[in-house]
């Protein structure tokens, strides 16, 4: 007997994507059993947060060491101007639960490095990727490597964005593309929308493979020109000689 | 007088010379970011083949600034 049926209450809250065929109820109940990780609660945290909780995960681990600042208003979108000084972690666990109390949040305040991001990813199956820098991101694709968890790479800059979803064994990983150790911690430009548009792709990626559907971003990073609504998808391909993950052979998505 | 070929490097045609390197190429157009993605005939290149990638008449190459914002 299965231990995870729908409460009526969720039947109706999650009613219009339940309908989707390639969704149904099914989808949502391997949604309920998933653990996901996101790193970040900026522009694209504060986006794919919102909607992996809108459509019932399971329960969603949210990382983030900063506090709300004035500049981020301008894209973070689960902030207002009252939470300036607050913790993200805070405010965002806030409005997250009020959106959805059925899911579980847990937020924690802290920096993610190379010391403490296995712990910190614990069970999770999926890493979403909302950081701000390399050298997080690369702290994040050792887990994912390690663990062969599913690591969603977004970036924004400016009017541009770009996303893709490294499976490990099955796609390159964040080191065959940036074997360079680059620690430069720089605040670009963001135009909302940008990390908007990549923090949705995201969450819709993650929920692709808590479902175990095909055509993921794997082996494709998707960019994204704002400037003139260009869109190209860049194919990509493992470097067998990547020191991260050279050695991995095919593995599944969970799912 | 060297001997050049014809590319055409993020949808403009240009001359080079022949026996450039991508490496030489991402040198000469000053994309200074060390994590740029370069695609070559559209195919994606692993940064560590910059220096032995060399490009050949009628190559299309395009440069591709990475995101690292948040």
């Amino acid at each position: 007997m299965e231990t995870d049926q729908l409460s009526s209450q969720e039947a109706i809250r999650y009613k219009r994507q339940i309908v989707i065929p390639a969704f149904g109820e099914k989808g949502q109940k391997q949604l309920k059993r998933a653990s996901i990780f996101i790193a970040g609660l900026g522009g694209l945290g504060a986006v794919s947060a919102y909607y992996l909780v809108a459509a019932g995960v399971g329960r969603l681990k949210i990382v983030d060491k900063d506090h709300v600042e004035l500049e981020n208003l301008n894209r973070q979108i689960l902030y207002s101007t009252r939470d300036v000084g607050r913790s993200k972690t805070e405010s965002a666990f806030e409005k997250l639960y009020a959106l959805n109390p059925l899911c579980r949040i847990d937020a924690l305040k802290a920096e993610i490095r190379k010391d403490n991001a296995l712990e910190l990813i614990g069970d999770c199956h999926i890493i979403v990727d909302a950081t701000d820098n390399l050298e997080t991101r690369k702290c994040l694709n050792s887990v994912s490597v390690a663990r062969q968890i599913p690591f969603i790479y977004g970036g924004i800059d400016g009017f541009t964005g770009m996303v893709t979803t490294f499976v490990p064994g099955d796609t390159p990983c964040l080191e065959c593309l940036f074997p360079e150790t680059t620690a430069t911690t720089k605040k670009v430009g963001a135009m909302g929308p940008i990390p908007g548009m990549i923090g949705a792709i995201q969450s819709l990626e993650a929920i692709k493979i808590c479902l175990g559907m095909n055509d993921l971003l794997k082996n494709t990073l998707l960019c994204i020109d704002g400037m003139d609504m260009g869109v190209k998808k860049l194919n990509l391909r493992k470097d067998p000689d990547c020191h991260c993950c050279g050695n991995l052979t095919n593995v599944r998505t969970h799912g | 007088m060297d001997k050049t070929i014809n590319v055409v490097i993020n949808g403009l045609k240009e001359t080079i010379s022949e026996n450039t390197t991508i490496s030489q190429l991402i040198v000469g157009y000053k994309e200074g970011d060390v994590d740029l993605i370069v695609e070559h005939n559209g195919r994606f290149v692993y940064p560590r083949k910059y220096e032995q990638v060399v490009l050949l008449d009628d190559d299309q190459i395009e440069f591709i600034n990475p995101n690292f914002g948040g």
